[in-house]
């Protein structure tokens, strides 16, 4: 039955608060347990039963010289940091030789304005703050098991010194970090006062002075009810957790003799005040507008407005570089590339140029391949206005054209290979490896001679690596045409792309993944221009309607003359 | 307006002759773009490899952009130098790479070139260090004069880079 009344889970709780720390309030209520105030967790059923046992037990302790009541039972409201002393500090710091630090002889102070003024409130609930010596002490020799020969490791120093609250922290020390970056000899006093996390945590004890009757005051008789830690983002943890409607926690001391042994039980309660609704209403009104007056501050440096483009038009926006070229035969290499739009509907902005000259690279061994690295830049961008409204006629794309060249000693250069690729039709980053290759001359003397004296075969046009721009027909040969395969160039490119039609389809919270599928806005947009034409032509029908109605009213009144 | 975060770090670099090798690095943007929070330009410390060739720095790249527009997208250059046992630095290769337009977590290598001088300054440079640089960093991220340029592969610098997009949807951006 005794087991059912206590609280025995003595773990830890976390709670989370953003209210500033110093309003938590708690209650604690601390009562010995004798054997009259067991007869009150009797069942209602044995009242009668009870009443006796009162009536024989009563007279045995007035006889013995009952202990006052209020030995045995106290209650206390606790706010954040509240120093409530102990007997043992009232008895220590009257004495004046006892006194060390600024604190201790602030503790005295308080202690002798306390005794003038009628004494303590509390006797036996007191509590150790933050800047408690104890509570330094406990961190650094706190047990985790039960062994009574534990004694702290190397490593338990160090985190100790590590996790310690850091209330020696100076503003020198931090000034002088900054211009001194690597501190070779250390000393203990600079590792303890710089070596701290960065949430350092504020601790708080309520302890409970459980000596005897007439003999408190010892710090054998001290016990911890209570530990609460919270950090500077608002975790509070509280050890062990409030009883709320739990049982109360108990607690049994040992004395010398049988009849100093006793049980004490103490409940722990969260009393803190809740906000009022008009003050919590003024604080989020607070956050609001600070919030809203960063926004619109971040807002005024650059301004709301953004770059549009017309209606039915893409926007194609590249950001490229020509990263590489590897696995060539000469050195020195460089690349010529430019983009070529296609004819129909494609423009692109007339100041901008579509083309490109990388620098001469020497190249270096990689693996197997010479390397050349360029890290060449480009940017342009291109407009594609969708006029055919079928959803058939898919738009040709921009292509990139890059021809490779070496440049010797002599500075004669020499064509190492042609490539194109079409740029990617989705937006992205992208990395094309484009293959290359170069026409050859059947025989012995093109290859003596591009050796010797350079220059080789070159193309007249560079749209002959793709489709050349002279073509026409339905069939594309190339047979006749000989190439020599060379190595590869890498191009980078980081695409963009923009349409109004792409906000319409975001508003409608459509998934379109490729950018012919979205080109279906179109369409839509089309559509929805159609259905608005439409109900103008109804409109203007209707008005024709009603204007050729009073005619038909002068008739009938014609009729009636 | 839309804004950008470029949430990154320089990682390290690998395949350089030298040894004890720091980059210097700078972020360059258009006219439209404003940096609204974050460091532009800075430098690694100097990192000797103990083992391989990979000198490791793990810079951190914490920038806030918002602009007006899509052009002047951020484009980062780079400079790897490197530092002799008495002190000296000399120039190991100018890189530049575009800042990635699509969000996501992208890894970017990065390769460098260096500038070449004539025959006797590269023998110059194998026995007492120098070399030629370049007159103006503008020529590292501009494409405009490169092709008088004569130069060198260097090595390659690894990126990780982060990209958070905002509000570009809201204009019809794909990205």
């Amino acid at each position: 039955m005794a087991e059912a009344v206590w609280s025995t889970d003595t773990g830890e709780a976390v709670y989370r608060s953003r209210d500033p720390v110093r309003n938590l309030r708690l209650r604690v209520h601390l009562q010995r347990i004798t054997s009259s105030n067991f007869l009150h967790y009797q069942p209602a059923a044995q009242m009668g039963k009870d009443l006796i046992d009162l009536a024989t037990f009563r007279p045995p302790q007035a006889a013995s010289g009952h202990r006052p009541d209020e030995e045995e039972e106290e209650e206390v409201v606790i706010g954040w940091q509240e120093k409530l002393f102990s007997q043992f500090e009232v008895d220590l710091y009257q004495n004046e030789s006892a006194c060390q630090s600024p604190l201790d002889h602030q503790y005295r102070q308080e202690i002798l304005k306390l005794e003038n003024s009628g004494g303590r409130k509390n006797r036996r609930i007191f509590t150790y703050t933050d800047s408690d010596r104890y509570t330094d002490l406990e961190e650094y020799c706190q047990k985790i098991t039960t062994s009574a020969s534990e004694v702290p490791s190397f490593l338990a120093e160090r985190m100790a010194n590590v996790r310690r609250r850091r209330q020696d922290r100076r503003g020198v020390e931090g000034s002088k970090l900054k211009s001194r970056i690597v501190t070779w000899e250390p000393s203990e006093d600079f590792i303890k006062n710089n070596h701290a996390i960065n949430t350092p945590l504020q601790t708080m004890y309520i302890m409970a002075d459980l000596g005897p009757y007439g003999k408190l005051g010892y710090k054998v008789h001290e016990h911890v009810l209570c530990i609460l830690k919270v950090d500077s983002n608002g975790v509070i943890t509280v050890k062990p957790d409030f009883t709320g409607i739990k049982g109360p926690y108990r607690i049994e001391t040992e004395g010398e003799k049988q009849e100093h042994t006793s049980a004490w039980k103490y409940t722990i309660d969260n009393v803190s005040s809740l906000a009022q609704p008009e003050e919590e209403e003024r604080e989020q009104r607070v956050f609001k507008d600070l919030y809203g007056r960063h926004k619109e501050y971040l807002s005024s440096l650059v301004g709301t407005d953004f770059e549009m483009i017309a209606p039915g038009a893409l926007r194609l926006f590249v950001n490229g570089e020509v990263v590489s070229a590897q696995g060539y035969e000469y050195d020195n290499l460089y690349v010529h590339f430019f983009v070529e739009l296609p004819a129909a509907n494609w423009s692109s902005p007339p100041f901008q140029q579509l083309s490109g000259v990388t620098q001469a690279c020497a190249t270096k061994s990689l693996g197997m391949d010479k390397v050349a690295y360029f890290s060449f830049p480009f940017t342009f961008e291109a407009f594609f206005l969708h006029e055919d409204e079928s959803a058939e006629s898919l738009p040709e794309w921009p292509v990139l054209y890059c021809k490779v060249l070496s440049l010797d000693f002599w500075q004669r250069y020499r064509v190492e290979g042609y490539g194109a690729v079409v740029l990617p039709a989705t937006p992205g980053s992208h990395t094309l490896t484009v293959s290359t290759w170069r026409p050859m001359e059947l025989g012995l003397v093109a290859e003596l001679r591009r050796f010797f004296i350079g220059g080789s075969l070159e193309l007249e046009d560079p749209s002959y690596v793709r489709i050349p721009g002279t073509f026409k027909g339905e069939r594309l040969s190339r047979f006749g045409f000989r190439t020599e395969t060379t190595g590869t160039v890498t191009f980078r490119l980081h695409c963009l792309q923009q349409s109004r039609a792409f906000m319409e389809s975001n508003s409608l919270q459509k998934q379109m993944r490729s950018v012919l599928d979205r080109l279906e806005g179109f369409s839509q947009q089309s559509s929805t221009h159609n259905v608005l034409e439409a109900f103008r032509r109804a409109r203007r029908r209707m008005q024709e309607a009603r204007e050729s109605l009073p005619q038909d009213l002068v008739s009938p009144t014609g009729t009636l003359t | 307006m839309a804004e950008v975060h470029v949430i990154g770090q320089i990682i390290g670099a690998t395949g350089f002759s030298e040894s004890s090798l720091f980059c210097k690095w700078g972020i360059h943007t258009g006219a439209a773009w404003k940096l609204l929070s974050g460091v532009r330009e800075g430098q690694t410390q100097v990192d000797t490899p103990q083992i391989g060739d990979m000198a490791y720095w793990s810079h951190p790249i914490d920038l806030h952009f918002a602009t007006k527009g899509l052009q002047g997208w951020p484009r980062l250059h780079l400079q790897v130098w490197s530092q002799d046992s008495f002190g000296r630095c000399q120039l190991a290769g100018y890189g530049f790479c575009h800042v990635p337009s699509s969000p996501g977590t992208h890894q970017l290598d990065c390769p460098t070139w260096r500038p070449l001088g004539s025959w006797r300054e590269q023998l110059a440079r194998a026995f007492v260090g120098g070399g030629p640089q370049l007159l103006h960093a503008d020529t590292i991220y501009s494409g405009a004069d490169r092709y008088r340029l004569h130069t060198a592969a260097g090595g390659t610098v690894h990126l990780g880079i982060g990209l958070l997009l905002r509000h570009f949807d809201r204009y019809g951006v794909e990205c």
